[in-house]
């Protein structure tokens, strides 16, 4: 399948090419959305119509057993493995948002008529794998995701592939984060050349009191777009936090929009972007409080270094408020390293190679100690370091 | 005598402002060099000169250590050959945790004299004498280097960081200032275990209350980017009685 073909095409034509007649409402929104191209505005700086624009191969998702395990892996979007006693089976999605911003969420759900759900019962953590091992092909699957109220749950999400090329990989989550519960999604991507390209499109609903932590630890090459919407209802919280490392060529980042319905809703959004060679970082942000959010509170900022003449960061955080008052803080800054900080690193014998490392991960460490589980807090810390050393040898 | 630093007709700006015009100025091995003049005269770029500060830029006369020009060296060989400066306003470095850094940096310059670097557990062992000496508690060292750090304890981390690094030639810029009682005594003990006859100081201060801890050996007045005036601590009384104005030009 090309999706460029989809284009600017009838319904009809669109329905026969994804053999989805059934699904009225969501192909409606999809073409209603359009294909996005350059000038979408959260697709503005990553090269989709490339990505778009590739003869994939296509796969049949069929369900397999599930094999007990100690994290749930989902093979090119297949799950193979689940923990013991971990509820993990396919069904349609009931609870897809009909408002949601991007045209590939709803491409998504049309080539996926049946998702992944998984309910976390309990206090519980649990690790999802994803891992792909098909070149050249289009890999397509949502998860549905449902923790249960009052209960703090983590979920550790990383990446794996075999040697491959040419992927693309479409997959997101529609997660419920229940009453009075807390929600950890930690993500961390860290593969160089993996071969696959992303795009992440998720919808997050936080529902009253409760509390969503997001932390996305991406040091990985290539492309890839994390996208997501979440909305918050009363007293709900979201901390969503974005590490970014690239180099070489590759490009990567973030375009999510986080709204605020309920009243006494607050949200906490941080960017830190490192850059070097010629790669790109995308930071797309949005917080919207809408009139029916009084009393919310708003945070957000963006923190970009730039390592190399050549990188780019493509950083645009964004308030738009329609209440009165609000407590709001926002900011974005872009520069290169401390050059007063690099001297007196210096100045004690510390070579400029080493100094700036020792800085560089010191903008990190700050995100990923926010990583309240020290084992996990250590694992990304390692996986930083060692993408980073790997590309700054010497 | 045996001259350790020699500092001959040195000119330097710092972006467009000429700050030192014809600076001379010999250190003598082993000896404590106090150097004194008004604000602006030019002492902290003097010090930022000697280690090699991006901000400075050298437009004539030489600075030699050990016999050999520095001026062309980058500051993290100037730090490894055994020259340190106490800053006057040392940086706060936000994630960068202190203990692992100065245990990078006395790795560095282990390994540049060949020696074996030391793990973390040899290294605080090293560390619980200094800082008890010091009156700085152990938190200090798992903190984020000078990150909310207190005046005084900012310059308790730089003489810590001479401690450790055992340098030869010390410039400390203003140690003194904004210490209190206490503070001033510990920093003056630490300056005072490191005086062994080989190690040179230059001790950049406004107050003669430090140099009567460490007893300087030569006093320097410095003014308008020169040293105008080379002379024994008797100096300093004059200087706190006659001010700055009443020096001469030798
Ligand atoms: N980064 C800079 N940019 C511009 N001018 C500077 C800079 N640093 C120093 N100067 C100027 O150079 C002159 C000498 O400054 P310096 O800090 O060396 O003086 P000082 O003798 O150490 O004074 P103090 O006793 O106040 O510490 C001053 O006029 C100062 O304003
Ligand atoms: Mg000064």
């Amino acid at each position: 399948m090309n999706l460029i073909t989809l284009k600017n095409k009838s319904r009809e034509e669109v329905a026969t090419t994804l053999e989805v007649e059934s699904r009225e409402l969501l192909l409606e929104k999809f073409i209603s959305l359009g294909l996005p191209h350059k000038m979408t505005e959260e697709y503005h700086y990553f090269d989709v119509e490339k990505l778009l624009d590739a003869e994939y191969k296509t796969l049949n998702y069929v369900p397999k057993t599930i094999v007990e395990g100690d994290k749930i892996e989902i093979v090119d979007g297949v799950v193979t493995t689940a923990p013991k006693g971990m509820r993990v089976y396919y069904e349609p999605c009931e609870m897809i948002d009909m408002n949601h911003f991007d045209a590939l969420y709803y491409l998504g759900h049309l080539l996926s008529p049946r998702t992944i759900k998984i309910e976390i019962d309990g206090d519980t953590a649990v690790e999802i794998l994803h891992k792909y091992t098909q070149s050249d092909t289009l890999i397509s699957y949502r998860i549905v995701l449902y923790n249960q109220a009052n209960r703090h749950t983590a979920v550790y999400e990383n990446f794996e592939a075999d040697d491959i090329k040419n992927t693309l990989v479409l997959y997101g989550y529609d997660m419920h984060v229940a009453q009075d519960s807390t929600l950890r999604f930690i993500k961390l991507q860290t593969m160089q050349n993996s071969g696959y390209s992303m795009i992440a499109s998720h919808k997050v609903n936080v529902s009253k009191n409760a509390n969503a932590v997001l932390k996305n630890f991406d040091f990985g090459g290539d492309k890839a777009l994390n996208i997501f919407k979440i909305e918050l209802g009363e007293y709900a919280h979201v901390d969503a936090g974005h590490l970014l490392y690239l180099n070489n060529d590759s490009k990567r980042g973030t375009a999510s929009q986080i709204i605020h319905r309920g009243e006494y809703s607050t949200s906490k959004q941080e960017a830190k972007n490192i850059l070097d060679g010629q790669a790109r970082g995308i930071f797309d942000a949005l917080i919207r409080v809408e009139h029916s959010a009084k009393f919310s509170k708003a945070e957000q900022s963006a923190k970009s270094i730039l390592l190399h003449k050549k990188a780019y960061m493509a950083s645009k955080p964004q308030l738009e408020i329609y209440i009165d008052e609000l407590e709001a803080s926002h900011g974005a800054t872009t520069g290169q390293l401390d050059e007063k900080q690099l001297f007196y690193l210096q100045s004690r014998g510390i070579s400029y190679v080493e100094a700036r490392k020792i800085l560089v991960i010191a903008f990190a460490n700050t995100l990923i100690e926010q990583v309240k589980d020290s084992r996990h807090q250590d694992r990304i810390k390692a996986a930083f370091e060692e993408v980073f050393y790997t590309e700054n040898k010497g | 005598m045996s001259t350790v630093m020699k500092i001959e007709n040195l000119e330097a700006k710092i972006g467009d402002k000429k700050i030192l015009k014809g600076l001379n100025l010999e250190l003598e091995a082993g000896k404590v060099h106090a150097i004194m003049g008004p604000n602006g005269a030019g002492k902290s770029t003097l010090s930022k000169t000697i280690v090699g500060h991006y901000d400075v830029e050298v437009l004539g006369g030489d600075i030699t250590y050990k016999g050999k020009s520095i001026v062309d060296m980058d500051a993290e060989e100037r730090a490894l050959e055994g020259i340190f400066l106490s800053f006057q306003h040392p940086v706060e470095i936000p994630g960068v945790n202190n203990a692992y850094f100065l245990r990078t940096a006395l790795n560095a310059k282990r390994k540049y004299e060949g020696k074996e670097e030391l793990n973390a557990a040899e290294f605080l062992r090293l560390m619980k004498n200094h800082l008890e000496m010091l009156g700085m508690k152990s938190d200090m060292i798992s903190r984020s280097l000078n990150e909310g750090f207190s005046g005084g304890e900012k310059k308790r981390n730089e003489i810590l960081q001479m401690l450790i690094l055992e340098p030869e030639v010390i410039i400390l810029d203003e140690i003194d200032s904004g210490l209190d009682i206490d503070a001033l005594r510990a920093v003056s003990e630490g300056i005072n275990k490191m005086k062994d006859g080989k190690r040179t100081f230059l001790v950049i201060t406004h107050y003669s209350r430090i140099l009567d801890y460490i007893e300087p050996d030569y006093i320097h007045v410095l003014k308008d980017g020169k040293v105008i005036k080379t002379a024994g601590p008797e100096l300093v009384a004059q200087l706190e009685e006659h001010g700055y104005d009443a020096i001469e030009e030798e």
